[in-house]
Parts: structure tokens; sequence; C-alpha cells
């Protein structure tokens, strides 16, 4: 009823003619122009600014929030209480409208966001107009699994750092998005890609790979940040990949290995090290303390399909830690060895004091599996302290593959996919979003396909079984549950926690949520339209705290597609 | 009247640039085999061909790539691909994913067949690699509005390994129900 008829806008245009010109040209309002602006003043990032980015509630500097990738935020102007009032303060629609996996990170005043196809904005991040736009002029031959992501970029100096689908890592102005510097990382036609962040330390860029569901070797590197010349490489497969015969899981399940059938195969095949995985998806932690950096490793190749690869499988589904001067291997701890499941380590290793099983509070890592358990360990020597209570059904496990199919959860997704967990140390809790899809897994044979898909079978969403997901706060010192929130759909995205009690995630419904992050109540929630993830980021801007998350969908699970970057603030 | 005229401006600007006329005419000499079987208006002659206009580069130069080394097979495709390079290849990708994609005027698919179709979908997966609107992207192809009989014929020999030249997808379609495999070919073919 109040919207205004045809005649009732005639009716005003024919008043709007009448008006005298002197009139407008007291009301005329200069409007800024639509376009990008071109350049972005940004404030040099330092590396004291990275190594203290953990208690700089001004900024989110790293993928993760800071080194130790905590994802702990500490800015509490919005808290527990005022959370409710939360709203958007600006939207920005980028130019892809594909899966949305960014982490922005946030410099002075200055966003970057990427997009699927490796996009990368710079946006004003008070009001979300865009600054400048780096069109990535993608190769004709990219190879990937799970969607054309790109989970974001790093920034050291003025330089932003950007790993491309078609395995490139390239470095921008981060004043103009002009290319300063570009190095091939691997063949893409080899089934080699990027869509994680670099982590930039100590003038060292940090990048690991995708391809381990196409036979490729996997690597962790790390490149000059000023020149783009690489300066170690660490194979993520060893060349003695068969490590010491593990029957049984992290968790002491027994995973029904054919020892004898596996040696024998290794006898007449020999080491499957070449074409054995191994992918690394998301960011190293960096110990400054210790100039150590852990990450965790990827499935082998094929998925499901253990006899061509016989032995453990080193550094498969395994927590590594090196040295990051030199990228020697310090220490490691696999969860499965022989995985045949592709419940594989994936979701970014958090750095966080914990007590170990005497009492005594010593450095540990965190990691959240696919398997639905948060694993606590030693960072000395990379050993497992304990395991959490799962946090999502598990059935069956672990029963073998077979041609016909055998039912077992996890499904192949987790658990705890790619998606970073958030910790809050001062409650001693990780907060992790996790997937419940039940599956059937089967094994086929076939050989090295010569980088194209080698999944060794098929793991299948059983038709009819309902999926769900949940937000789960562990406590990492007891490996006690504290509390969940069960969600309709899985969940995969990423979690942030807040100085202010609070923690945000996004669900692929659309919705964006805040919760208590000591209890789990939901405190506030939006709809925005298409799936929700991505990561969420905090910061600080003319002295309000704003929280900015990506919707744009995800490839993986199929959620809806979308392409906008929505922050929030209070009034 | 009007293009020709245009073909003939641009030619001489080819000309005066310094463009050699043998490197353009190449390409179309390249293709001109093609049309023979693809469709010279890019709507293939048969319908177990596939169409490649407005197909995407990555996807055909792998399949020329992989009829030369014979992981593809094919007793036309593979002589025809043994005598490309792979910079020939790539330009001959590139040539054919700028043309439009043909209209081979597939109808929708009922929604009780879309309904079974998008549950295999989901249950396998597809759209992680071949995307929301089965676009494709890169080496994974398009397969909107693809030939229903040439994406039938290919899903059949996936399962049998007959089309050898990517165990993944066999893999996949192996873990597919046979009995869905019709409905699926319908459904992409009408989007």
């Amino acid at each position: 009823m109040n919207r205004l008829s045809i005649g009732g806008y005639a009716a005003l245009l024919g008043l709007a003619c009448y008006l005298p010109a002197t009139a407008y040209a007291q009301q005329e309002v200069k409007q800024d122009s639509v376009g990008p602006v071109g350049t972005a003043n940004v404030t040099p990032v330092t590396q004291a600014m990275l190594d203290a980015a953990d208690k700089n509630a001004t900024n989110f500097l790293l993928t993760n929030g800071n080194y130790a990738q905590t994802r702990f935020h500490p800015a509490k102007q919005i808290n527990q209480k005022n959370v409710k009032n939360l709203h958007v303060a600006w939207i920005y629609q980028t130019d892809v409208k594909e899966s949305l996996e960014t982490s922005p990170i946030v410099v002075d005043g200055v966003m970057f966001v990427t997009t699927s196809y490796s996009h990368v904005y710079a946006l004003d991040a008070k009001t979300g107009r865009e600054l400048w736009h780096y069109n990535h002029k993608m190769g004709p031959i990219t190879t990937y699994c799970c969607g054309p992501n790109n989970r974001g970029v790093q920034v050291l100096n003025d330089m932003v750092y950007l790993a491309t689908l078609d395995a490139k890592l390239v470095a921008l102005s981060a004043k103009t998005g002009d290319v300063v510097w570009k190095t091939d990382i691997a063949d893409p036609e080899l089934g080699y890609s990027e869509t994680m962040a670099p982590t930039v330390v100590k003038d060292k860029v940090l990048i690991g790979t995708n391809g381990g569901e196409y036979g490729i070797r996997g690597f962790v590197r790390a490149y000059d940040a000023k020149t783009g010349k690489q300066l170690w490489n660490f194979n993520t497969i060893p060349d003695s990949s068969v490590g010491v015969w593990a029957t049984k899981d992290a968790t002491g399940r027994d995973m029904h290995r054919d020892i004898a059938a596996e040696k024998e195969a290794l006898a007449k095949n020999g080491d499957p090290f070449a074409k054995l995985g191994g992918g690394v998806w998301q960011n190293p932690a960096v110990d400054l303390a210790t100039n150590r950096i852990y990450f965790v490793v990827g499935n082998p190749s094929p998925d499901l399909d253990g006899s061509t690869r016989p032995g453990d499988n080193l550094y498969t589904d395994s927590l590594v830690s090196l040295d990051l001067e030199t990228g020697k291997y310090v220490c490691h701890f696999q969860y499965i060895a022989h995985d045949v499941w592709d419940l594989d380590a994936v979701s970014p290793p958090v750095l966080v004091d914990v007590k170990d099983k005497s009492g005594k509070v010593v450095p540990g890592v965190l990691h959240a599996g696919k398997t639905g358990h948060i694993y606590v360990h030693d960072r000395k020597d990379c050993s497992l302290i304990r395991f959490s209570e799962a946090m999502v059904p598990q059935e069956n496990m672990w029963v073998l593959p077979t041609k016909e199919g055998a039912r077992m959860l996890p499904g192949a997704n987790g658990g705890v996919e790619w998606s970073p967990i958030a910790t809050d140390p001062s409650q001693s809790l990780a907060y992790a979003i996790n997937l419940h899809q039940p599956m059937t897994y089967r094994v086929e044979n076939s050989p090295y396909p010569n980088g194209k898909l080698w999944l060794g079978g098929a793991f299948t969403a059983i038709p009819g079984e309902k999926q769900s997901g949940n937000i789960t706060a562990v406590d990492y010192n007891t490996g006690k549950i504290k509390w969940q929130v069960k969600t309709p759909e899985p969940m995969i995205g990423g979690i942030l926690a807040t100085a202010g009690g609070l923690v945000f995630t996004g669900e692929g419904n659309g919705k964006f949520a805040a919760y208590n992050s000591a209890d789990g109540k939901e405190l506030w929630s939006f709809r925005a339209g298409a799936g929700v993830n991505a990561p969420p980021s905090s910061y600080m801007v003319g002295g309000k705290q704003y929280i900015v998350v990506g919707a744009g969908g995800n490839t993986q699970v199929n959620f809806k597609r979308g392409n906008n970057i929505i922050a929030f603030t209070l009034d | 009247m009007a293009m020709k005229l245009r073909s003939v401006i641009l030619l001489g600007l080819a000309l005066s640039a310094g463009v050699a006329p043998a490197a353009a005419d190449s390409i179309a000499e390249k293709t001109e085999v093609c049309a023979g079987c693809h469709g010279a208006d890019g709507k293939p002659v048969d319908k177990t061909t596939p169409v490649i206009w407005g197909q995407l580069t990555g996807y055909i130069y792998i399949q020329l790539r992989d009829f030369k080394r014979g992981d593809r097979k094919s007793e036309i495709m593979q002589p025809i691909a043994s005598a490309f390079e792979k910079d020939e290849m790539l330009a001959i990708a590139e040539y054919f994913s700028q043309k439009k994609w043909p209209d081979l005027g597939q109808p929708r698919a009922p929604k009780d067949v879309s309904r079974k179709a998008t549950d295999a979908e989901h249950s396998v997966g597809c759209t992680g690699c071949h995307l929301e609107q089965f676009q494709g992207t890169s080496t994974a192809p398009r397969l909107a509005g693809q030939s229903r009989e040439y994406l039938a014929k290919t899903m059949a020999d996936f399962r049998t390994r007959a089309r050898g030249n990517n165990p993944g997808m066999s893999d996949l379609m192996i873990a597919t129900p046979e009995s869905d495999l019709a409905a699926l070919a319908e459904f992409l073919a009408g989007l």
C-alpha cells in the first residue's frame, strides 16, 4: 500500500520539472564515483606487526589471525550483551559468483579478499568501496579438486602474496594490485593447484600444494618474499614412505591392514613415493620461539585403493614440523597410516599451551581431524597427548572399502574438513565446525592416470540418510565436549572467537550467527542469501569493531553460490 | 556483406601489421577436418559425437593430448591428434572454446527425471568438478546442453573403462547405479 503508483511517480516527476534550477544547485550532493579508486593507502606490514598479530585488535593480519592460528581476535566492543544489535555495515559484491572460502585480511582500514579463480580485491574496510582488483590471467590448464577456490592472501611490507589455481605464486603491490613478481610453483597438467593463502614470515613465503586426488608428490616450500626465488623444498612424501607398518590409528583402533600383502607389493613394485599424493591444503602455524612450523599433510593417492601403495604412506595424514630456516624435518605424528578412506588431515593446526598427561602446562599443537576428533600434541616432539571425544557419529570404523560399497561414518568429508578451528585459551576451548554425511566407501583399481583424477574408487553419500552438521566446543585439556550446537546441514567454512565472549560461524543455508563462546547459546543471526562457508574475520576502524565474512556458497558440498563480502557492526 | 567487408579490412590490417597470413590459415586448415563430424555449425553430424564449439580450452587440449598418447581411444581422433604438438593443440582448443555453444534443441527434462538425476548427482558429487550449473571449468568439461546420446554413451563407456583416459570418472560412474544414467543424460542435455 505504501508503494507509489505509476501515476504517483508521474506526479512527482512533473513537480520536479517545475522546480527552479537554483533549488537543485543548493541541494546538489557530490557523490563518489562508483568505480574503483585504483590505489590503496596501505600501511606497510612489518614483521614486528605480524609477530604481535595476536594482540592487535585493530587488524586481522594472517589467515587464521596470527602465527599460532588461534582465530581468537582480541577486540571486545562487540560482546555477549550488545551483539543482538549487530547489523550490516556494507556489502561488497565481487565479480565471481562461485565458491567463496576467503579469509579477509585487514591492515589499518584496508581489506584484502579473494574469490574463486584467484581474484584479489582491496577494499575500504570502513565502507566496502573497491580500491583495486587483481584479475589473474588463468592459464588454460588447471586441475583441482573441490572447486576453483582461493582462501586468501597475506601482506608483508608493501606486497600482497597470492597462490593461484594454475599453481603460481604471485606478489602484488599492496598499493595498486600490480604484479611485482610471479613464480611457477608446479605443473598444473600433473594435478598441482593452489587454493591456500600463503603464510609469510621472516621474508619467506610458505606454500603447500593441492593434488592428493591426482597422484602428485606433495611439498611445502619457502620462497624469497622479495624475489620469488625458491629457498627450500620439503617433500611431504619422503623417499622412504614405508614407515613402521602401524596397524592402529591414533585412537588405538585397528585399521584392518593386510601387512603381508602390502610387504609383498612393496617387494614387487618398490616404494610408491613418487605419485603418493600428500597435499598440504592449509596454512602452517609458526612457533616464533623455536623457529619451527607445524602443518598437516593430506591423503595418499589414490584415495581409496591401498593396493598400489604399500606401507604407512608417510607423511600422509600426519602432523609435521619443520625448521623454518632450513625446511629440515623436526618431527611428525601420523593419525592414519595407509589411509583408504580419505579421512585425512586438512584443518590447520593451532599452537596453544596445553596440559600434558601429568597436568603440566606445555607448548601444544591442536588439530581437528576429519575423523571428528581434536588431537592434542606436545609441540616438542609432535607426540599425541590426548584426543577428544568424537564430535560426530562414528560407525563401523575402520571397515575396508569394497567393490560393492561399505558403509562407515564419518563420511569422507569429515568430521572437520579444511575449515579452520578457533580457540579461546582463557577457557581452554577449541571450537570446530563439523559435517555428518553418511557414506559408502568403494574401491576400484586403476594405474596412475597421468595427472587425472585418481580416486581408486568412490565415496558416495547414501540416498535417504539425513545429513547434518554441528558447532562443537572441546576442552582441549580434558578432551571433553563442553557444548554442541546441531545444524540442519553439514558445516564447512570456518569459525572465529573473540574477546567479546563470542564465536561467529556460518552455514550452507545462508545463516551467519554469533554464539556465547562459554555455552553455545545463540545470541544473534543474519540470513545472507547464499552459503556462508568462509572463515569470518574481525577488525576495528574509526573506533568501531566489525565482523566480516564471505557469503558465496561452496562447491564441495554444493551450497548455494553468491558473491558477497558482508561486514557487520554495531550502531 | 557487412561481415565479408569487415573480414577484408581485418585481413588488410593483419597484413599491414606484419602478421603472417599462413598462421591464420593454418588454424582454419587444421580445424577444417573437424567440421566433418562435429558440424560446420557446431552441431555434430552424429548424436554420439560431442559438441566442441564453446567447450573449455583445458578440456579440449587434454582430450587431444590423450588421443595422441593413446590414453583415449578413437580410430578417427587418434590419427588426427597425433599430427599436432602441444602448442597446436592449445591453439585448436582455444579456437573452438571461443565459438558459440550450439543449441541442439534438446528439451528440459521432466521434473521426475530431473529429480532422479539430481539425486544421483548428489550422491557422487558431479558439481564438485563440473560446477553448480554444469558449465565445467578448465579441464572439467561443460555438460549442460551436451548431446544426450553422447552423454549416455560416455557415461556407459566410463563404466566399462572403454573410455580409459579418466579412471576417476570411471570410478564415479561405476558407483552410480546404471538405472540412473539415462536420467542424468536427459537432465544434463536439457540444461
